[in-house]
């Protein structure tokens, strides 16, 4: 007997879509029938028996700017009653990856089989949950070889079998804390003399991997320019109105600078748990400089300023959600029309 | 004509080494004296508050909390160990106590079981809580000792850095003061720490660089009494550590912080004692700051290295104070160190995310690899509902009474993470 056949509802962004780049990069999650883009290659190597039922695009600002854009995009993918769902490749691409990985990770909630692509080192691989992620290229000239790899992959994941890493899986293990038998003081010196015994490779926590940060290019025209401030020193309105947290950060905010010319120190304050807020209190624009941009824009140095400020606390925040922090100021700056930020660090 | 010897005329010295006079604390009460008898400590709370008194402070009072009760210490400032070295404290905490002056030689009474805590709002303190029941007990050291809780409210119009100031010298002069009840007690042990290289030759000489978390007023460390903020790295008799040279005024990152009681009982110290002259020679402690900029990080850390090379360290084993940012101090640490050719070994609480799927270290090594993990701060906990609360009367970071049912993250619990390696908490991948 022919085992039935397993239908696919196949995620990808804007631009694999057909619709556009960067300009098209704020439209909104669409359902179209069967495979578009990437997909028509990917069902050829999937054969007869996987079948992409939908193709689900969206833009890569929409999907990766808010956690409601990743429901919007589910509730279509679940039209179908897909048996797999499959995101990507999205290469190195920061949005699209995270887009694709939230996706899945949305899927696999629901009780979805899912798989995303993308390059190990895509901030999306960290945002998978429990779905699995699938190694592809580094950009798109290498579309062939990663269909080939996700068409393979597919077939594992389809037949309800776990994917290795051997066979392209990527994403680290999870860690999982335990007891041990004796404290750390006497495992670090036993680790100690390990290492001087020649074991240069015993270690309890494997060296973690991140990925340079390549600068974005110099702003060419910073007169014609709307410049952002954003910052992760935890400024305030006076009173926290919206429980900023002070430390261990899972969002950020942002606070409007419509027709403000300058932060009154009664009237904004740092609630950053990580350094001395004295300084910050007596002049909050030594946080979010707001005074010298707005006499920037006077001059005309720059195009205009951006009418609300972003800020979340940079202080023992995981690196995943900094990483997340990041990618959706990207993508809500972009969707604002602002092409450069200015970042204030404490 | 006799020659002069040249040691003639010299004072005598008292023998190098410290021994550690140990009475154990069984059992607690307040009373009308301070009094240690029969391993029963009472403490005058008049005394108590007389020591404690000061401008900068107003009403102040003190409680006992004890293993396995149904209590929980919020707002969880410094803890220290009583400890004195004779009538007045005979020199222990020197710069605070007694006259800054290297102390680590002679006799140190300890009162083992007990603790003095400091629980309270200051400014840029963080959230931190101690169970003395539950499974939260067992995380922290000071879950398993009798404490006497020391509460207060600020002076009128004082200030928060004298409030500080004034709650630091209190606590650690009623540590004192306890510990002299024990001075003419009998004792339940004595311990003789090693001083010098061991007998046994040919052993690798393993020191420990213990980072200190120096970030200004209410983040900072004080050695013999002076913060150490703009110190550079130095070696430190480790019996120096006992007598409480090093005092915490450090309040951030409850889980990852080392408050005073934590030197004084210096966990990596006390393995390298143990281990010394069998696998290894001790061969020493350096201390270093954690300054705030990249530039100053890596001037202390390859001056740290260059310590531990001139000290004749084979190996170190690297320590730290607070969260990612600290990171660095001991990657960096690490890595000059074994550019000098010094085996290095930093101990790490982990950032991995609440579902461990983060990256563990903001700031990993790149030369150096061998990491030992003290558990994930992220790692989510619930600690059940207590009858009686200390310090304050809400918890900050999820806003509820003190005493309820409360959901937090293990770095919130004190020492929970310990970076001078108390803990037993570890990470491991999951399959």
């Amino acid at each position: 007997m022919k085992a039935p056949m397993t239908k696919i509802v196949h995620y990808i962004n804007q631009f694999f879509a057909g619709i556009g780049g960067e300009d098209a990069a704020g439209s909104p999650p669409v359902r179209v029938e069967g495979a578009i883009g990437p997909g028509r290659r990917l069902q050829q190597l999937l054969g007869d028996d996987l079948h992409i039922v939908a193709t689900v695009h969206c833009g890569d600002d929409y999907a990766s700017g808010s956690a409601d854009a990743v429901q919007e995009i589910l509730a279509l993918v679940r039209q179908d009653d897909p048996d797999l769902v499959i995101a990507g490749p999205a290469f190195t691409s920061g949005r699209y990856g995270l887009a694709c990985a939230r996706v899945a990770a949305a899927a696999t909630e629901h009780g979805l089989t899912s798989l995303a692509a993308m390059h190990e080192d895509n901030p999306g691989v960290d945002e998978g949950g429990a779905a699995t992620i699938v190694r592809s290229g580094v950009a798109a000239r290498e579309m062939g070889s990663s269909l080939e790899t996700l068409a393979a992959a597919a077939a594992i994941v389809a037949g309800g079998e776990p994917l290795t890493n051997e066979q392209g899986r990527l994403g680290r293990p999870r860690r999982q804390v335990v007891r041990a038998d004796r404290p750390a003081a006497a495992r670090a010196v036993d680790l100690v003399l390990a290492r001087l015994g020649g074991d240069l490779e015993a270690t309890e926590v494997p060296l973690p991997r991140f990925e340079q940060v390549t600068p974005a290019a110099a702003v060419e025209d910073l007169a014609q320019t709307v410049l952002a401030l954003v910052t992760e020193g935890a400024l305030v309105p006076e009173g926290n109105p919206d429980r900023l947290e002070s430390a261990r950060a899972t969002r950020w905010l942002r606070y409007s600078l419509d027709g403000i010319d300058s932060l009154a120190p009664d009237q904004y304050g740092s609630i950053h748990g990580g350094f001395s807020t004295v300084w910050a209190n007596e002049d909050p624009h030594r946080i979010v400089p707001l005074d010298v941009a707005r006499e920037l824009e006077a001059e005309g140095a720059i195009g205009r300023l951006h009418g609300e400020y972003l800020v979340t606390a940079g202080n023992g925040t995981s690196v995943a959600n900094a990483r997340r922090f990041g990618v959706e100021w990207a993508a809500d700056l972009r969707r604002s029309e602002v092409r450069a930020a200015i970042l204030t660090s404490t | 004509m006799a020659e002069a010897r040249p040691t003639e005329g010299l004072q005598e010295r008292p023998a190098a080494g410290l021994t550690r006079v140990v009475h154990q604390v069984e059992a607690v009460d307040f009373g009308e004296r301070t009094v240690y008898e029969g391993g029963r400590l009472t403490v005058s709370p008049a005394e108590a508050a007389q020591i404690l008194s000061s401008p900068a402070l107003g009403e102040v009072s003190v409680s006992w909390a004890s293993p396995g009760s149904p209590v929980r210490i919020v707002k969880v400032l410094d803890a220290v160990e009583p400890r004195t070295k004779g009538p007045g404290g005979g020199g222990i905490f020197p710069g605070f106590v007694g006259p800054a002056q290297p102390q680590g030689r002679g006799r140190t009474h300890v009162l083992r079981g007990a603790a003095v805590v400091a629980a309270g709002y200051l400014p840029r303190a963080q959230e931190a809580v101690i169970d003395m029941s539950g499974p939260a007990a067992a995380l922290s050291p000071l879950g398993s000792t009798h404490n006497l809780v020391v509460e207060f409210v600020p002076g009128e119009g004082a200030k928060w850095e004298d409030v500080d100031e004034a709650v630091r010298r209190g606590t650690l002069a009623l540590a004192a003061r306890l510990a002299e009840a024990a001075l003419d007690a009998p004792l339940d042990a004595v311990e003789e720490l090693p001083t010098g290289p061991s007998a046994t030759a040919g052993l690798p000489r393993v020191g420990v660089v213990t980072n200190l978390q120096t970030q200004g007023t209410f983040k900072d460390v004080f050695v013999y009494g002076r913060s150490f903020a703009q110190a550079l790295p130095t070696l430190l008799d480790p019996g120096d550590l006992d007598d409480g040279a090093v005092v915490s005024g450090q309040f951030g990152h409850p889980g990852l912080k080392n408050p005073t009681f934590m030197h004084q009982n210096h966990p990596v110290v006390a393995e390298l004692r143990r281990r010394h002259g069998k696998d290894l020679d001790f061969a020493g402690v350096v201390i270093s700051p954690e300054p705030v900029d990249a530039d100053n990080k890596q001037l202390i850390s390859v001056h740290a290295a260059r310590v531990c090379a001139a000290a004749g360290f084979d190996a170190a084993l690297v320590t730290k104070e607070g969260g990612g940012n600290a990171d660095a101090d001991v990657a960096l640490k690490m890595d000059e160190l074994e550019a000098l050719g010094i085996v290095a070994v930093g101990l790490f609480a982990e950032m991995a995310g609440t579902d461990g799927t983060g990256p563990s270290v903001v700031v990993p090594p790149s030369r150096a690899t061998a990491m030992v993990s003290t558990g994930n701060y992220d790692d989510q906990l619930v600690l059940p509902a207590v009858d009686r609360a200390l310090g304050g009367t809400t918890v900050n970071l999820v806003d509820l009474p003190a005493t309820e049912e409360l959901r937090l993250p293990t770095a919130v619990v004190y020492c929970s993470l310990s970076p001078l390696g108390w803990g037993h908490l570890r990470c491991e991948a999951a399959v």
